[in-house]
């Protein structure tokens, strides 16, 4: 039996030491979905990372713990990873929008409003910083949206790099449950700030 | 905590592979990086820049998760109220770390699954330091003051490496730790200037940590092709010795100043502003490293249970569809 300083484990009664276990099982870990927050009231989603899950509404609480717990957020959404449409990467000064193959104008136009779906659309303006969202196009399919975020965004530069998400693929914190974000200020042990160390230093320093 | 190109490996004399590599491909790459530009997981990288990443930040992601274990079993024993929200609010950032760090890892092909199975199955490793105990208070308290402070020299090194989502994860990782050292410090601060029998519990556990943390950022680098390379990719920021050197400059002043002593005679700052010290037992540490330390079974053999004991939350997860049927008669 492994002994341990710890009671508890000892407690568990594990063995000394046992074979290896077999490899772990394909999407064991569950697929993952990626996370945007909203770290002020009135400021743009930014992408803060990915998480695992087995649905949508599991990500956005393991998101909100991940992400949420330590510094003030006032929005979260989620989105599958696989429902993300990703451009070309470009180089940082550059826009990837320069580089989209124009569709014939026919296949922009001829979708009757009835076809037209929202789609959020998020760039990257500089290599190894996070995507952030920009705005809302109405289109009849990814590769159109992008073709309308390049109308509607395409004068920002540098854009390094275009998310393209069906609006409706993304699951989104709700107004009325703002309140859900406003536990951090309490605890306050979780700040540096909260440690003040120094006094206890020098009072000791003048006393030896 | 923790990453380091070399920090839990013995360094080896391995080919790099490089006169394989498309010679334009990799030109645009290397040029890529001078310029100060990050790579994308999408991009284009040589074979070596993707499996030294990929160990690197497993192993970072693996340190995260075994190293919350020794401070994990001080929550419900830590003194107080106040210190025990406080410890547990640090091992739950410790495992968060681990899950960015493990999702930073994928982006480069190897599945969390084949990652967490490498763990127990001993493929790959975690830092060295975790293969020790810590028997009293004192010993969690050197862990969240001094362990977490050399992890934050390599991850503000790591930190402007140059693959981008490695410095996400460690731009967040990086805010989250300035935490654990004011409070590992305002801890071990605590015992030293407390009673005499807190102070030399704090004393002897330093004693014990101190040769461990002397090895924490690996060996001396041979400055080998394979070092230049890697350094020339910023995979790895900082020699060992640099880091080193670092952390004895920065924290060995502040243990002075609290009256305790560290147990090595020959450890001081010479005139060239260097610090000296005595060489660390890297016999020990290869012993310990690879297997035979007092702490490697009990840290794996505590992973693979938590593993075990939650296989049925993830199987009853994966089947969201299930729905309630009343039986017919
Ligand atoms: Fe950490
Ligand atoms: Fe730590
Ligand atoms: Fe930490």
């Amino acid at each position: 039996m492994l002994f341990s300083f710890d009671p508890r484990i000892s407690r568990l009664e594990l063995p000394e030491s046992a074979p290896p276990p077999p490899d772990k099982a394909a999407l064991d870990q569950f697929p993952t979905y990626e996370v945007f927050h909203q770290r002020k009231e009135n400021t743009a989603y930014v992408y803060v990372g990915p998480v695992h899950a087995p649905e949508a509404d599991v990500a956005f609480l393991f998101g909100k713990e991940q992400f949420s717990r330590r510094f003030p957020c006032t929005g979260m959404w989620v989105v599958p990873t696989e429902a993300i449409r990703v451009t070309e990467y470009g180089d940082d000064q550059q826009s990837v929008y320069d580089r989209l193959p124009l569709l014939p104008a026919d296949a922009l136009t001829t979708a009757d409003a009835a076809g037209l779906e929202a789609y959020d659309i998020f760039h990257l303006k500089k290599r190894g910083k996070a995507h952030t969202h920009v705005g809302q196009v109405q289109a009849a399919s990814p590769e159109a949206a992008l073709q309308a975020a390049k109308a509607a965004f395409g004068d920002q530069r540098p854009v390094v790099n275009v998310w393209v998400i069906r609006s409706a693929d993304l699951l989104r914190s709700d107004d009325d449950d703002r309140d859900m974000w406003t536990t951090t200020p309490d605890k306050k042990y979780r700040e540096a700030i909260a440690y003040k160390v120094q006094d206890r230093i020098d009072r000791f320093k003048q006393e030896r | 905590m923790y990453g380091s190109a070399s920090t839990h490996d013995i360094p080896t004399q391995a080919a790099t592979g490089l006169e394989n590599e498309d010679p334009i491909l990799l030109a645009e790459f290397e040029a890529r990086i001078a310029r100060g530009e990050k790579i994308e997981p999408t991009d284009w990288m040589p074979q070596l820049y993707r499996k030294q990443l990929t160990r690197m930040i497993e192993q970072h992601a693996h340190s995260e998760i075994i190293g919350s274990l020794p401070e994990g079993t001080w929550i419900t024993r830590a003194p107080g109220f106040r210190r025990k929200m406080a410890q547990m609010a640090k091992v739950q950032d410790e495992v968060g770390h681990a899950q960015l760090l493990y999702s930073a890892a994928e982006t480069l092909g190897k599945t969390r699954e084949q990652m967490l199975s490498d763990l127990v199955n001993g493929k790959s490793k975690y830092s060295n330091v975790f293969n020790y105990p810590t028997p009293t208070w004192a010993d969690s308290n050197v862990i969240s003051w001094l362990i977490d402070a050399g992890a934050i020299v390599n991850q503000m090194a790591n930190a402007k490496g140059s693959y981008g989502p490695y410095c996400r994860a460690l731009d967040r990782i990086c805010a989250e730790e300035a935490f654990h050292l004011k409070y590992g410090h305002d801890a071990v601060v605590h015992m030293a200037t407390g009673t005499p029998i807190q102070r030399k519990m704090m004393q002897e556990a330093l004693n014990r940590w101190w040769p461990a943390i002397m090895t924490f950022f690996g060996p001396s680098d041979k400055m080998s092709v394979h070092t230049e390379i890697l350094m020339r990719w910023k995979v790895k920021m900082a020699t060992n010795d640099a880091c080193r050197q670092q952390f004895l400059d920065m924290y060995v002043p502040k243990i002075w100043e609290i009256g305790l002593t560290l147990p090595d005679p020959n450890l001081r700052k010479n005139e060239d502003g260097v610090w000296e010290f005595s060489e660390p037992d890297w016999e020990d540490f290869k012993r310990v490293i690879n297997g035979d330390g007092p702490c490697n079974a009990e840290r794996i053999a505590v992973r693979r249970a938590a593993e075990e004991n939650g296989a049925w939350v993830r199987r009853a997860m994966q089947q969201p569809q299930a729905r309630y049927v009343r039986p017919l008669a």
